[in-house]
């Protein structure tokens, strides 16, 4: 089988493995090689992506919710998104060297309109049409349908089996990863577990990035909601099985477009409203705002964040060293636990 | 009265102007001498070269009083439009209506330059949390906080999808300070694939046709936003005769641009030409009189040429310039260290191409919008460079970063390897700050190294032209340092 890399959470698995190829979100390490300006996470994708690095999946993930074993599978294509200029400047480069199709998803930054949504659902059918050239088959109503279904299963699967103490992260049936929080549901929070209820917010996690949250329950917290973009911020609602049946592919891109805030959509006001939300529900004490260096979406929601929040904010800008040294970051970390004891 | 071509600093200027004046200089009514800015705080003017025209008086005047034509706008009852990211789109639509007056507040980019450091906008600026790794745009939002160097307008319009990720971030902190945005899409232009209908955009590029249709609506969305705030209609009629009056301002740039980057020697300074293709996005707040503007600076970049006489030797080595700079001064340095700037890529070439006029307005503005270099494949940019490059017959070019831009941190590589591997022409990256003072031997030397590189390359055969060309597989390697 064909195994597809993509990157962001816009990019519905489902869509995917419905055209018979294999998603596989890209867990990437962090490189040391970014030129002046370029955030870790894009340099990470462009190292990954230029020295065949990224053509890897994820097995069985340790207890800590990391990632144990990785096996080298081909990509027969990547899927990157135009979630923000570094995406943009990187399936450019990729393009330019022309060894591995790439296909750049356009995802509109506006979502009040009905035309940004036609757009991504026009995307959807583009990507479609680009998994077929890469030896998929176009999928029919009722195979979309299976696949969705069967997602919808998986989700709930994971929600019941992540019971604990803190969120972590697990791999779903579909390649996308999501986070599960104590109890299984954002209403559902256990707020009896020892540690100051946390939550992290920002945008896509390296692989080295895992070692965060053991790293904040050795300081006596836990995170209870992970924001980030490799967390439950960006799955999308359940599927309607009732709407299924007039047309699947319309459902799962409202399911998507409509469900998933980010810190690049304009207003951004889904975001806060999805956060406000989720803090009341989890008892959330704290919030770690967690963002890469050079990242200007992220970075530009800290002050505003601060002075929206009703809970404190710990801003943590990570760079290349961080991720290999985090003694700084473990500093700020417990500095911050400490505050809120 | 020395009538020599020549670029003079500003206490030079002062003197000439009073010898203009003497001798008859007639002005518009924001005339006047260039050192009164100065005093209005753009002491960066102090450190600057400026052409000795009085076609060039007239452009430093325009552009250095904007401010107060605002104002004046505004109190004689009209309803400004701040237009935000999109370069030269939106105020074309502003302009067709008789009752708007639209401007840049994007141009505060410049501020932190002309105010010397920026007079206390970028300290505003970090604290809201946009700080110095942010592009110098962010003086912005210190300009509308401060509410100390434009009128605050009653719209605002801004483009999001494929636009830098500082200014969405920027604009996006601005409307939470409470300063609404009628926020409108330009997706990331890309090729047709095969099965799709393509489209032809103003300057070259290709685009599908769902496309172009999707920036329509999103127009449509920016043509009802402009009717309530004006309360007038702007049909079809409207844009089309708006449209005509900003090709006319893009037919003189472009004359002026053919004539200054090919004639020898050249006629107007760097510095002028970047100024002068500023005023085709917005026309500084009055489109008439940026027609007047540019007519004077073609009259006499003609009659400089027509008379063989310039600004420059005529042996100043021909350069292309990619991006804006911060600092304008630097424009002076590439020609005291022996350069000239013979083709720029400013980040708006789609506001210089002219907009289609056999097409539904709306089609055509949505196409010229599309264009936009800054929105599609840095590749495909680059491709425009080379073609700029060779029919100004630029010998080098320089790639200029943006400090904190988000844009720049790739995009100098991508577009100097296709230059590189396209053209045989030698390309640098250089960044340039809003000031540069404590850079400028830096700056000097790598300016310096390009213009020895294309001057010796000259003299032996072009060898050292084609070490730089080589063709190389791309590799990780040749991204990173």
């Amino acid at each position: 089988m064909n195994a597809v890399g993509y990157s962001s959470p816009f990019v519905p698995a489902e869509w995917i493995a419905a055209h018979g190829v294999r998603p596989e979100r890209l867990r990437l390490h962090p490189t040391e090689r970014l030129t002046r300006g370029m955030c870790p996470y894009a340099g990470a994708l462009l190292d990954a992506a230029l020295e065949g690095k990224g053509d890897r999946h994820l097995l069985p993930e340790r207890p800590c919710g990391c990632f144990a074993q990785k096996v080298p599978v081909p990509f027969s294509g990547l899927v990157l998104a135009t979630t923000c200029d570094q995406m943009r400047y990187v399936a450019a480069m990729l393009e330019q060297r022309g060894d591995r199709p790439i296909f750049l998803l356009n995802l509109p930054s506006t979502w009040q309109t009905p035309a940004a949504r036609q757009l991504y659902l026009d995307e959807l059918r583009r990507l479609g049409r680009f998994l077929v050239r890469l030896g998929g088959k176009a999928p029919s109503d009722e195979e979309l349908t299976g696949v969705m279904l069967a997602s919808n299963r998986a989700r709930e699967e994971d929600r019941k089996n992540s019971r604990g103490p803190t969120a972590r992260r697990k791999l779903s049936r579909w390649g996308d990863s999501c986070t599960v929080a104590p109890g299984g549901g954002s209403a559902t929070a256990t707020p009896t577990a020892p540690g100051i209820p946390l939550a992290i917010l920002g945008g896509p996690l390296l692989e080295t990035d895992c070692e965060f949250f053991a790293l904040v329950e050795r300081a006596g917290g836990r995170i209870v909601l992970d924001a980030t973009e490799h967390g439950e911020r960006t799955l999308p609602r359940p599927f309607d099985p009732s709407r299924l049946a007039a047309d699947p592919l319309a459902e799962l891109a409202d399911a998507y477009f409509d469900t998933i805030p980010d810190a690049f959509q304009r207003p951004d006001t889904r975001l806060y409203e999805w956060l406000g939300r989720e803090l009341a529900a989890r008892q959330v004490r704290g919030i770690i705002l967690h963002r890469y260096l050079w990242c200007d979406l992220w970075h530009a929601e800290s002050q505003r964040l601060k002075q929206w929040s009703p809970t404190p904010v710990l801003e943590l800008d990570v760079g290349p060293d961080d991720t290999a040294a985090p003694n700084r970051i473990q500093g700020r970390i417990e500095a911050f636990l400490e505050m809120l004891k | 009265m020395n009538d020599q071509p020549q670029r003079i600093t500003l206490a030079e200027w002062d003197s000439r102007y009073a010898q203009l004046r003497a001798g008859g200089l007639t002005e518009p009514d924001y005339g006047g001498p260039l050192g009164r800015h100065v005093a209005d705080g753009d002491v960066r003017l102090l450190k600057l070269r400026m052409d000795n025209s009085p076609a060039a008086l007239r452009l430093w005047n325009f552009l250095l009083s904007e401010e107060d034509r605002l104002h004046r706008s505004a109190a004689e009852g009209k309803k400004l439009v701040g237009t935000m990211k999109d370069l030269g789109t939106v105020p074309v639509m502003a302009y067709s209506l008789d009752n708007l007056v639209a401007f840049y507040p994007d141009g505060a980019w410049w501020l932190p330059c002309l105010l010397g450091g920026g007079a206390g906008l970028l300290e505003i600026a970090d604290s809201l949390g946009i700080d110095d790794s942010f592009c110098p745009v962010r003086a912005l939002l210190g300009a509308f906080v401060a509410q100390s160097r434009f009128p605050i307008p009653g719209l605002l319009t801004c483009s999001v999808g494929a636009t830098c990720d500082d200014f969405s971030a920027i604009a996006q902190r601005l409307e939470s300070l409470g300063f609404p945005i009628v926020w409108w899409e330009i997706p990331h232009r890309r090729p047709p694939d095969a099965e799709e209908e393509a489209v032809e955009l103003p300057g070259g590029f290709r685009a599908p046709a769902g496309q172009v249709a999707f920036v329509r609506s999103e127009l449509g969305g920016v043509r009802e936003a402009l009717e309530a705030y004006a309360e007038q209609p702007l049909d079809d009629r409207r844009l089309a005769e708006g449209i005509a009056r900003a090709n006319r301002v893009r037919r003189l740039l472009a004359d002026l641009r053919q004539l200054c980057f090919t004639a020898d020697p050249c006629p107007l300074p760097a510095l002028e030409m970047l100024i002068a293709e500023m005023l085709a996005i917005h026309f500084c707040s009055d489109h008439n009189e940026t027609i007047h503007v540019l007519a004077g600076l073609l009259e006499e970049a003609r009659r400089r040429a027509d008379a063989h006489v310039g600004v420059l030797p005529a042996d100043a080595v021909r350069l292309f310039w990619v991006n804006p700079v911060a600092d304008l001064r630097v424009m002076n340095l590439l020609e005291d260290v022996g350069g000239r700037v013979c083709g720029a890529d400013n980040m708006f070439c789609h506001a210089l191409d002219p907009i289609p006029t056999d097409l539904p307005p709306l089609e055509a503005l949505a196409r010229m919008a599309l264009a936009d270099p800054m929105v599609g494949s840095a590749v495909e940019r680059a491709g425009r460079i080379c073609a700029e490059v060779q029919r100004f017959g630029a010998r080098g070019v320089v790639i200029s970063r943006i400090p904190g831009a988000s844009h720049c941190a790739m995009e100098a590589t991508i577009i100097a390897d296709v230059i590189r591997g396209t053209l045989d022409v030698p390309a640098i990256e250089i960044e340039v700050p809003p000031l540069t003072d404590a850079i400028e031997p830096t700056l000097r030397t790598r300016l310096e190294a390009l213009i020895e590189m294309v001057r010796v390359g000259r003299g032996i055969g072009d060898w050292g032209f084609r070490i730089a060309a080589s063709h190389r597989p791309l590799t990780t390697s040749h991204y990173f340092p």
